[in-house]
């Protein structure tokens, strides 16, 4: 009986109704995609997208590089910013190896990475129809990817080397030294294949000057990378850029953080961001007070977390225009009304008790009447200024002083240009000069207690153009590390460790070292 | 010796049959008419509805309310056949007899009851897994949101939980703990055998929940039988003469339990004492005095109403029904609007050999589009009680400096929305019968679930504000369809003692989901609501974000196949077996593992039908019995297995001075994607001793999973996501379950009766690696305290039970107020020295024990029944108390005991933080229900044959330790025990209702 009930089961039902195969409706499944080459910008742009996130995003890498410095803090506010300690830990250079800012830079880097990887293995594999400028679309993927190792040579150093998508295995760890040879040999590999053209179709993309730019503050971080010198290495590649005379300063300092900034002349490679497309530029969120809405009839309530060191404040000179067009500072009025709706003061009492309005808030980026929760303003990674100061402090620090002064006072010029145009020349003798910043700690009443100042540090005048200059760019950390700064002074609440460990890379995500096996800690968080 | 006496036997037998046969046929006797009357020999009452029934044909009647009977037999020899459920059956021989009254004694075992066992029934005396039934006559009486409510502390091993006093929340229900690391924990719901949720059919309109716990039970289910499966069963069979019965009832709420929060007088005093000190942004005394609770809650009435109506022949029978539910929520505008109208219609034809049953349900559901009231309540706690709902000129008060500071009120007001849901499940089935005890049964099913939503935001909401937009207006469609045809074949069997029952089936399952919706804002009036949303300038406006204006929309499906057979097996009705396999693929899984193979055994010893036990008087029934199963569980979402791509709308790729789309993978893919499978052992005993009067069962369980489906972490590089969805790990459940019913007095005018329900479950976690994906940790966190403090709050650990809290162990307080915590060496350190080694577990959210008392008494015509059930064994992480007993965030408004010394020595002075301070013993009963009902007596009544009302009252009393607001919190998931601090205060309700029957 049992077969005949089987038989007729069999009988009555179709067979058809085995069929597992499933059916998708609004996901492309990769086995039914096949692109034409008009899809190749879709298929590219995962390899550039990871930036938005990476840079100007919550947390990103404009954060882990400030939060660390001695410019921006963010502080405990009556609206919260405690935030389980996180922003006190990246002041106070507390982290452990599972904080999440420096993993954050991990992933994204790796996420643009692991994309490059795969479309470059896609384009290999003639999966995607590349008909002509197959090499050349190589060789910029291949930058993209070199960039990013760039970006992870200076916060975790000691990384996995991955170059073959196919290559599912746990990778193994290279040491610093092997990511910085490998960031100049696929540099200067990819370098004659990449575009030389400065327009709308390069913007945003990994050109030659753009590579060229990464080698130069490769080179001029080399000591701290890997220990050796490389500043005429440093100076050959700015000077290329120079040559190539596609750049120029722009004659307003303003002009390069406008909204519509994409047009600026002094532009090298910035990140594209915008309000409707490409939302993730969150900086004026995180800096203005919640109040500010309604100074600027904004879209958006802001969140009001963090503002300027009064310590770096107290360094400009009341002269540079720089400190206005970089802090909103004083009465905001609303530009509906006039009316005062709130004033934001320089004092900021401490990581713990600050009030609303305390200390200066980002004005470098600007924020639109009617403002939204993203910015349209693209973020600057190289810009031409950026090229001038990098070579002028390998000229310093080579002995040239005087070569190194010229450059300075060419970018000093358009900050003093309304004020007092003479203050804009600098002499190399000044350049040699210790730096004015009032390092110390900073008690709740403003004052500093066991004031070290800077008069110590070499080159530190250098040191202090380089904080007028690029303030809020997501600099200062580098900066402070390659003029030993970070880990011998106070500043803020931040005291030095003094414990043997400079903390000059982060820790390897103890996420990662959890699920590979071959990573390996860096020392000082062993 | 054995061959030839059992042919002597069946010849005697035959021969018997014979001489019956000639023997009726040549003494054939003119019609008699018998009547009477048919009563309860123990109580004496009346049994109305009884079948009285000629023997050996189908010719019959059915008493009436009095227990009254007439029918007409051939003659003398006839032999009258009288049975209802709950009672013996009886023969009686007519003889010379013209009135026969039969008192009839209750079921002597409730092993004779049918429970449903998954496409089939069986004899409650034949099963051999553990299977768990509730009746409708012991359902859990008074207000039920749903059929979980109805079975609360009913079944062992079931968790029912009402976490929440939300009017649109369904009860969570878990059977035997976690079993899986995935989110889904929920048994498989299954309506007359459809899939469906709890909340599917209205709670008045069930006959029977049947619930399938062990592996050998469910398997049958195959990969979504592992969480348990839960079969309710509706009203089915028509009465005759026909009967209009009405259950209706009114309930109103009232805050049972709520945190005691610093009201206006406080704050005026501590600003006095200097602790809240004013500055020029912060002046703490805004001149009024606002409870915030009160103003966003009210006592919500709700009122519930069915009509049934049952009748038909013996040909052809109907049962319909609508019921209609009018529920208000305790915050100001919530609801929840029902009608549920259900038909069922059976008819037999051709002698029986072939049967139609026709079910249709309409569900009809509207509530308002609520705003996001767990946020509106947090902003009522927080909010200043100084401050008030309105300023001096009328306009909404608010702080321009608050983020995340809402006047509380506003949101509930300055919105407007309907959201309605329509279920039409039709469902029919055709039984043929070709010879007896053969049918072929060809079920089909669409249940068909269409959402209409509508919302508004007015120009003077906040939100509308804050974001520059002038309203905002959205609308959103939703259908769901879920195709289900099954053709199964069963065939049963007596050979000799030997009896079989053989199944064999085939089912596909097609489930779609679509949907749509739009938005739009920058209206130019406001009386279109979300009802014209073309109107919206924001819709052209080239430079909106997709905040304000936008269109999605969405379709997914997946298919699940499968082929089963099932062989049960009795010999003598001693020896009990059953074996079921399954034959499952399902299209969610890879394409290296479509299909899989799902089989179990069971087997019983009915020791009471032993030669030994026959007769006793003590041991009624008694039965051993042992399973062993295995059952899956597929991901929750389909497409994991396969490398899907995306354009992305959202982050674009500047090219050329274009934003275009990248078009990226958004997930690794795992081609090796299978089926999680738990193999479980289950042993039981069943018995019923001193004339049923002690019933009950034991349980002891073992269930492993293996392949435990997971969000792998796998390392980037060289991934490029930090996680796959995976088969790695194992776990284990070991636990007890035990059901006693006790009669203790049975009697004409009063019973009393006593059901305890026991549950134990131990839960280890035994792996998260296997060959292909290995951690070098054993552990992962789960859980999170949310903002602003910003950790996990549980460690999943390899050898360590799911839901343990894992975090700093407070011990004490420094003369400044911060905490002193235990360090990994035991020794105390301050916390601003802690590092993450420091961290300890806990406690464990997850209750090790849980049970149910439910009382039963019935003094003549009143009846009142008591429900409790409680949980001990666990912790609670008591977010409230983390968040709010805090004297240091004075932004907000906190609870009173924020002031209270910490370890009697002071108050505390450390930021917010995550320590063991807050974890508290949930251990706790609940006096859950009482009902206190009266039949009414309607003996002497021309219309009524039944009617009862009644009072009842739900959460009534809870005796705990707790400090929050309930502990019976979710037991869900791997952050079991995280008491949120946007829980809903607890209701309590009191309901009136009554029920009639026509």
């Amino acid at each position: 009986m049992y077969k005949k009930i089987l038989i007729l089961l069999l009988f009555i039902v179709p067979a058809g109704c085995t069929n597992l195969d499933e059916e998708v409706y609004d996901l492309v499944p990769e086995s039914e995609y096949q692109p034409g080459t008009g899809d190749i910008p879709s298929i590219i742009a995962p390899a550039y997208t990871v930036l938005r996130g990476m840079y100007a995003g919550w947390q990103g890498n404009f954060d882990l590089q400030e939060e660390p410095a001695d410019v921006l803090v963010t502080p405990n506010r009556p609206n919260g910013w405690y935030d389980a300690g996180t922003y006190q830990i990246m002041h106070k250079h507390d982290w452990p190896s599972n904080q999440w800012q420096p993993e954050n830079v991990w992933q994204h880097a790796f996420s643009g990475i692991n994309n490059a990887n795969r479309i470059i293995f896609q384009i290999e594999e003639g999966k995607i129809p590349v008909t002509s400028g197959k090499e050349e679309l190589i060789a910029e993927l291949r930058t993209a990817r070199a960039f990013y190792y760039s970006v992870l040579i200076d916060t975790h150093g000691n990384v996995p080397i991955v170059t073959d998508f196919r290559d599912g295995s746990a990778p193994s760890q290279s040491t610093r030294q092997q990511v910085f040879d490998f960031i100049v040999k696929e540099l200067n590999e990819c370098m004659p294949l990449l575009s030389m053209e400065v327009s709308k179709v390069t913007y945003g993309r990994f050109n030659r000057w753009t590579a060229k730019a990464i080698l130069a503050r490769l080179y001029l971080n080399a000591q701290v990378y890997i220990g050796v010198t490389k500043w005429d290495e440093c100076i050959a590649t700015c000077d290329d850029i120079f040559n190539s005379a596609k750049y120029s300063l722009e004659e307003s300092y303003k002009t390069n953080f406008v909204t519509e900034n994409h047009n600026s002349k002094e532009t090298i490679f910035a990140v594209p961001y915008d309000e409707i497309f490409a939302s993730q530029n969150s900086i004026h969120m995180k800096t203005l007070a919640t109040a500010h809405r309604n100074v600027l009839n904004m879209a958006a309530q802001p969140w009001g977390g963090n503002c300027a060191v009064p310590q770096f404040i107290d360094t400009y000179d009341a002269d540079d225009t720089r400190k206005k067009d970089t802090w909103i500072m004083g009465p905001q009025y609303s530009v509906s009304t006039g009316a005062l709706i709130l004033t934001y003061r320089k004092e900021v009492p401490s990581m713990n008790g600050t009030d609303y309005f305390d200390g200066y808030r980002i004005g470098k980026y600007e924020i639109k009447t009617g403002a939204r929760g993203g910015l349209s303003t693209d973020y600057i990674i190289f810009r031409y200024s950026d090229i001038k100061m990098m070579k002028a402090e390998c000229l310093l620090r080579k002995g040239l002083s005087g070569d190194a002064a010229l450059l300075v006072t060419e970018v000093r010029q358009r900050a003093f240009a309304t004020t007092n145009p003479a203050k804009a020349t600098v002499t190399g003798a000044q350049l040699l000069l210790g730096s004015v910043y009032q390092y110390g700690y900073q008690e709740i009443n403003g004052t500093i207690s066991g004031l070290e100042g800077g008069a110590d540090i070499q080159f530190g005048r250098f040191y202090d153009e380089l904080g007028w200059e690029f303030a809020a760019e997501g600099h200062r950390r580098m900066d402070m590390i390659r003029f030993g700064v970070f880990a011998r002074k106070s500043w803020f609440n931040h005291r030095p460790k003094n414990d043997g460990k400079l903390r000059t890379l982060f820790p390897i995500p103890q996420d990662e070292i959890d699920k590979n096996p071959n990573l390996v800690q860096n020392p000082d968080y062993r | 010796m054995i061959n030839t006496a059992t042919v002597v036997k069946v010849m005697c037998i035959l021969w018997l049959c014979l001489t019956c046969h000639v023997s009726q046929a040549a003494i054939h006797l003119a019609p008699i008419t018998v009547s009477g009357t048919i009563t309860d020999k123990t109580t004496g009452d009346p049994v109305p509805g009884a079948t009285v029934r000629i023997k050996g044909t189908s010719a019959g009647v059915t008493t009436n309310e009095t227990g009254y009977y007439k029918i007409e037999v051939p003659g003398s020899e006839s032999i009258l056949v009288i049975s209802i459920t709950g009672y013996a059956t009886q023969e009686i021989a007519v003889g010379t007899q013209t009135t026969i009254n039969v008192a009839l004694t209750t079921q002597a075992s409730d092993l004779d009851e049918v429970v449903v066992i998954g496409y089939g029934t069986q004899r409650k005396g034949d099963v051999t897994s553990a299977v768990a039934s509730v009746k409708a006559d012991n359902f859990v009486k008074g207000f039920a949101k749903d059929a979980g409510q109805l079975i609360q502390g009913k079944v062992a091993g079931l968790a029912v939980t009402t976490p929440s006093g939300d009017p649109n929340a369904n009860t969570q229900i878990s059977l035997r703990g976690n079993s899986t690391l995935m989110a889904s924990t929920s048994p498989l719901v299954l309506i007359d055998g459809i899939p469906g949720s709890l909340n599917t059919v209205s709670p008045e309109d069930i006959e029977s929940i049947d619930v399938l716990k062990d592996g050998s039970a469910a398997a049958i289910y195959g990969t979504r039988g592992t969480n348990g499966v839960v079969l309710i069963t509706t009203r089915k069979k028509g009465n005759r003469p026909a009967t209009l019965s009405y259950d209706g009832y009114v309930s109103i709420q009232t805050i049972a339990r709520k945190m005691e929060f610093l009201d206006a007088a406080d704050y005026r005093r501590l600003l006095a004492e200097g602790f809240f000190v004013p500055t020029a942004n912060e002046k703490w005394d805004y001149g009024t005095s606002t409870n915030w609770l009160d103003e966003i809650t009210r006592t919500p009435v709700s009122h519930t109403h069915n009509l049934t109506l049952q009748g038909g022949t013996a040909q052809t029978n109907y049962v319909a029904s609508v019921n209609v539910r009018q529920w208000e929520g305790l915050f100001n505008r919530s609801e929840n609007k029902q009608l549920i109208g259900r038909i069922d219609v059976n008819h037999s034809m051709l002698d029986n050999k072939l049967k139609f049953n026709v079910n249709v349900i309409g569900r009809n559901r509207k509530f308002f589009a609520a705003p996001n009231y767990a946020y509106i309540y947090r902003q009522a706690l927080i909010r200043n009680p100084t401050d008030s709902v309105y300023t001096y000129d009328g306009k909404w008060d608010e702080d321009p400096n608050g983020f995340n500071y809402d006047n509380p009120v506003r949101p509930i007001e300055e919105v407007d929305g309907e959201s309605r849901a329509t279920e039409l499940r039709f469902n029919g089935n055709i039984i043929y019968s070709p010879i007896k005890d053969f049918n072929i049964k060809l079920l089909l099913s669409g249940a068909k679930t269409s959402e209409l939503t509508g919302y508004y935001e007015t120009f003077d909401n906040r939100a509308s504000i804050v974001n520059n937009r002038k309203g905002y207006g959205s609308r959103g469609a939703g259908h769901f369809q879920d195709n289900l045809l099954e053709l199964t074949a069963d065939y049963s069997k007596n050979f000799g003692r030997s009896k079989f029952t053989i199944l064999g089936g085939y089912g596909y399952q097609d489930v779609t989901r679509e949907g749509f919706s739009a938005w739009n804002s920058d209206f130019p009036t406001e009386l279109y609501t979300y009802n014209r949303l073309q109107s919206g300038d924001a819709v052209s406006n080239p430079f909106a974000t997709t905040g304000m204006r936008g269109v999605s929309s969405y379709k997914n499906n997946y298919k699940l196949i499968g082929f089963f057979g099932r062989l049960n097996y009795a010999w003598e009705d001693k020896y009990l077996l059953m074996a079921t396999i399954r034959h499952e693929g399902s299209s969610k899984f890879g394409v290296n593992y479509k299909w899989g193979t799902f089989s179990a055994f069971s087997a019983g010893w009915r020791i009471s039908q032993e030669a030994f036990l026959k007769g006793s008087n003590v041991v009624n029934d008694l039965k051993i019995r042992a399973g062993y199963g295995i059952t899956g569980t597929a991901p929750n979402d389909p497409y994991m297995s396969i490398i899907v791509l995306n354009y992305n709308t959202d982050s674009r790729f500047l090219y050329n001075g274009t934003w275009i789309q990248p078009v990226e993978p958004n997930r690794n893919s795992n081609p090796d994607l299978r089926w999680e499978k738990k193999e479980e052992i289950n042993v039981g005993i069943d018995f019923s001793l001193f004339n049923s009067r002690l019933s009950g069962s034991l349980d002891v369980y073992q269930r492993d999973t293996k392949d435990m489906l997971y969000d792998f972490p796998v390392p980037v590089p060289p991934n490029l996501f930090g996680s796959t969805l995976a088969n790695a790990g194992r776990m284990r459940n070991r636990g007890v379950e035990v059901l006693l019913n006790y009669e203790i007095i049975r009697s004409r005018d009063i019973s009393l009766s006593s059901n305890i329900t026991y549950m134990n479950n131990k839960n280890t976690l035994m792996s998260i690696s296997n060959d292909l994906y290995k951690t070098s940790n054993d552990f992962f966190f789960a859980g999170h305290t949310g903002e602003p403090i910003q950790v996990t709050t549980h460690r999943v650990k390899v050898g360590e039970p799911i839901g343990n809290f894992y975090g700093y162990k407070s011990v004490d307080i420094d003369a400044d107020g911060n905490w002193i915590i235990e360090g990994k060496d035991g020794k105390p350190k301050p916390i601003d020295d802690a590092v993450p080694d420091d961290r300890k577990v806990l406690g464990n959210g997850i209750a090790r024990h849980t049970a149910g008392w439910n009382l039963a008494f019935r003094y003549k015509q009143f009846s009142l029944n008591l429900n409790m059930r409680g949980a001990f064994g666990y912790q609670i992480l008591n977010f409230q108390r983390m968040y709010y007993e805090n004297p240091t965030i004075k932004q907000y408004n906190m609870l009173k005991t924020a002031f209270d010394k910490v370890y009697g020595k002071r108050e505390l002075a450390n930021p917010l933080a995550y320590v063991s301070h807050y974890i508290e013993n949930g251990n706790h009963w609940k006096f859950d229900n009482i009902t206190l009902g009266y039949n009414v007596d309607v003996s002497s009544s021309k219309y009524f044959k039944q009617a009862r009302v009644y009072v009842s009252g739900l959460n009534l009393l809870v005796l705990t330790g707790y400090k929050g607001i309930d502990p019976e919190i979710s037991r869900l998931g791997l952050d079991a025990g995280n008491d949120s601090r946007d829980k809903y205060p607890t209701t309590r309700t009191f309901t009136i209702g009554t029920n009639i029957t026509f």
